[in-house]
């Protein structure tokens, strides 16, 4: 008898053999490539200009060839062009389609998503969700941001796995976190999708509230973190506040990068299925091999709606040299910050993400919120400033987080306490020291 | 069957409906017995409802196995309120939007911005990329391509690019938005008629008074148009470019004039607008009593001779 196949179980793509997946990946890359060469003047203008035709791409390295890009050149085309139609969209009035958005600080860009871009992408994802402990009958919270194209895929993936949803009212911003906690306890989700941050709110919501964490998460039973990255301490500390069964952080961008932790937790599975990651030297534009860190270069495989062929994405991140012990083949990744968030201290970059790594050796740090003070210059230290814990010795701990922060990371810091600092939203705060007082959220 | 019946015999299975009025469901004989025989549904009473059962959805909720979407509504009340939907309602409640765009003329090809909140109607109806288990959305029927930005007054800045790089046909946007809107649309773009054809303005339970829609239309040089929403009620009514009433649709809702004590007052008086909707059956409506001053006029406008109209 035939076995009945529960709904949205993933098919066995993420364990195949390595020589399998590269000849299944290569052959989409092909595709896009030939898509872009043919269909989008955006990309055979860079092409012609790097005297490269698809045909000559003949292996990965290969691929190298094709000129990688930023933000700034897709705000530059759309500028020059006075609309978000700037080539490197396949763009049919007959398609059913929306427009999302990406949003910056450099500034707004536009993605043209087709019907066909949400099933591709979206059936890529609920694999994440399926691995996060989404299942057919389970009730997940999710936020209805509809400008985003995250919003695009999780509708696809809520009907894909069979789940029901509630939505919160409002958007994920820290004020909207009343909202979303009184959801959470009217409505007893299984499972909940949610920014880093927004996170973080609720946890401040339920200060203010004198409420137990554990009894607002009493119904869930796994959270799904994006938006930011959180530290192995940081993730067990809260699925220790929250009561819930686990806590998995996805990675991604609109532009076409997707990748979930597995339950091992020992960083970022790349979704091969849709997108190819390279990690590029920001100097000279060299490949870096696995375990070095570099610019992430993303190349979307999916050839409908907007294409991102090499985008450079700007931030900070490095292909895992270790296997995953789940067994997946999808090799491992993991994105530390913008790379504009670097501070070079004697010589060295760190991103707040490694001060963080420090931090939460302390438990008297875990969580607690900080900034890096980056000067003009290198500086000859590594300057923090770092919100004063409720318990504890502030004096004794600067000591022991100094001598940490010279045996990890090889720099010398000074540290200072502060009362308060301002609630982040993305990622962790870079102070400028000219700007001292004014923190970047 | 008329279709008072039907509602109301899916109603009873709604716990709250039942205990308003489950001994006089069987005695209806037509829209005046159902006006004068079933009481009035107010938010007061859903919000007491959902305090005392602890109930999000105030014991409205029935046919629970179909509810596949639950939203939270926009009503700044004591404690939070919730509508779930199944795949029919959600179908049939995005028809209403489409309904309000093709009255506004909006078509083929047309782009469509929305300056709300993911969770409005106005945006989650709209497309169905937006929503699970929406399987069609008023861009999807009318070949549309919808964009939608956060709700957030402070936005405005994002919502004045997407004109610049879209020329959306119609912008969409929130009362509460529309003054941020319009003072960062003046600084970068000047006269808003290069770079939309209409702005329609939205809100919950609420409508932009005459004058302030008169002073914005003078103010930003193009037609500023009015849609009204009563969420509790998932119900939509678009003002016409015509006849300057708001439309509504007999198949789709049942709408009355009526004083807060539920007497029904007669064509061209103002009173409450009470909502009788005849598709919702997850959490049935059966005469919501809004917060909307208004009054039912009979059919008769030119762009929808059949329509129920209204004035707000």
């Amino acid at each position: 008898m035939r076995k009945e196949v529960e709904q949205g179980r993933p098919d066995g793509k993420d364990t195949w053999p390595e020589e399998r997946l590269r000849g299944f990946q290569f052959r989409k890359i092909k595709r896009v490539l030939g898509h872009a060469y043919q269909e989008l003047p955006f990309y055979r203008r860079r092409f012609d200009a790097a005297h490269l035709h698809p045909d000559s791409v003949k292996s990965f390295h290969d691929l190298a060839r094709v000129p990688t890009f930023t933000k700034k050149e897709v705000l530059d085309e759309m500028k020059k062009k006075g609309t978000f139609r700037t080539g490197m969209e396949t763009f049919n009035s007959a398609d059913q389609a929306v427009l999302c958005m990406t949003s910056g600080t450099l500034g707004t860009s536009f993605l043209y998503l087709p019907k066909r871009w949400r099933s591709l992408r979206g059936d890529s994802l609920a694999r994440a969700y399926w691995w996060g402990g989404l299942r057919a009958g389970m009730h997940m919270l999710m936020a209805a941001p509809a400008w985003h194209s995250l919003a695009v895929q999780e509708s696809r993936v809520i009907e894909r796995l069979g789940a029901t949803c509630v939505i919160p009212w409002g958007t994920f911003l820290p004020r909207f976190a009343e909202n979303f906690l009184t959801t959470l306890v009217d409505t007893r989700p299984d499972f909940v999708s949610m920014f880093l941050p927004m996170l973080y709110a609720l946890l401040a919501e339920c200060r203010r509230r004198r409420m137990e964490a554990r009894l607002a998460f009493d119904s869930v039973q796994y959270l799904l973190i994006v938006g930011a990255p959180m530290t192995p301490r940081s993730r067990e500390q809260l699925k220790e506040e929250l009561g819930v069964r686990d806590i998995f952080e996805g990675l991604g961008n609109p532009e076409g990068l997707t990748a979930m932790e597995c339950s091992f937790h020992r960083g970022h599975h790349i979704f091969a299925d849709c997108c190819y990651v390279e990690i590029v030297d920001p100097k000279t534009g060299a490949l870096l091999p696995a375990g070095k860190r570099g610019n992430v270069v993303i190349t979307s495989l999916i050839p409908y709606g907007t294409l991102y062929l090499r985008y450079d994405s700007e931030d900070l991140g490095e292909i895992l040299p270790h296997a995953c012990e789940c067994g997946r083949t999808w090799p491992l990744m993991e994105v530390y910050d913008r790379r504009t968030n670097t501070v070079e201290v004697a010589g060295k970059e760190i991103v707040p993400y490694d001060v963080r790594l420090c931090l939460d050796d302390f438990p008297e740090l875990i969580g607690v919120p900080f900034a890096v003070v980056r000067g003009e210059k290198s500086a000859p230290y590594l300057k923090l400033l770092i919100q004063r814990p409720a318990t504890g010795d502030p004096s004794g701990l600067g000591a022991r987080l100094r001598a940490l922060l010279r045996q990890r990371l090889q720099v010398d810091a000074r540290e200072e306490w502060t009362e308060e600092l301002p609630e982040r939203w993305k990622g962790v705060a870079v102070i400028e020291e000219k700007d001292w007082g004014t923190p970047r959220v | 069957m008329r279709p008072f019946k039907q509602l109301l015999r899916y109603a009873l299975g709604s716990p709250l409906l039942k205990k308003k009025f489950g001994g006089l469901a069987t005695d209806i004989a037509g829209f005046k017995d159902f006006s004068v025989k079933i009481p009035l549904t107010t938010l007061e009473e859903l919000v007491a409802e959902k305090m005392s059962s602890g109930d999000p959805y105030a014991s409205r909720l029935c046919e629970n196995g179909a509810a596949l979407v639950t939203l939270q509504l926009e009503y700044d009340t004591e404690t939070r309120l919730y509508i779930a939907l199944s795949r029919q309602d959600l179908k049939r409640y995005a028809e209403a939007l489409r309904r309000c765009w093709s009255l506004l003329g909006l078509g083929k090809g047309d782009g469509v911005a929305i300056f709300d909140y993911g969770t409005s109607p106005v945006s989650y109806l709209a497309s169905s990329a937006f929503t699970p288990y929406l399987s069609q959305g008023a861009a999807d029927a009318l070949g549309c391509l919808p964009i939608c930005n956060d709700g957030v007054a402070n936005m405005s800045q994002r919502a004045v690019e997407i004109l610049k790089f879209m020329r959306p046909q119609a912008l969409f946007i929130r009362s509460d938005c529309l003054e941020p809107f319009s003072i960062e649309s003046e600084r970068q773009l000047g006269r808003l008629s290069g770079y939309t054809r209409a702005l329609v303005v939205t809100e919950n339970e609420g409508c932009l008074p005459k004058v302030e829609q008169d002073a914005y239309e003078k103010r930003l040089g193009l037609p500023v148009y009015r849609l009204l929403r009563i969420d509790a009620g998932m119900f939509l009514a678009m003002e016409c470019p015509e006849c300057r009433l708001f439309h509504s649709w007999k198949d789709l809702y049942y709408v009355e004039s009526v004083t807060r004590a539920g007497d029904d007052v007669d064509e061209g008086g103002q009173n409450y607008l009470a909502i009788t909707n005849w598709f919702a059956r997850v959490c049935p409506t059966v005469r919501y009593l809004s917060q909307v001053k208004g009054s039912v006029y009979s059919a008769g406008c030119r762009r929808g001779p059949v329509d129920i109209r209204i004035a707000a």
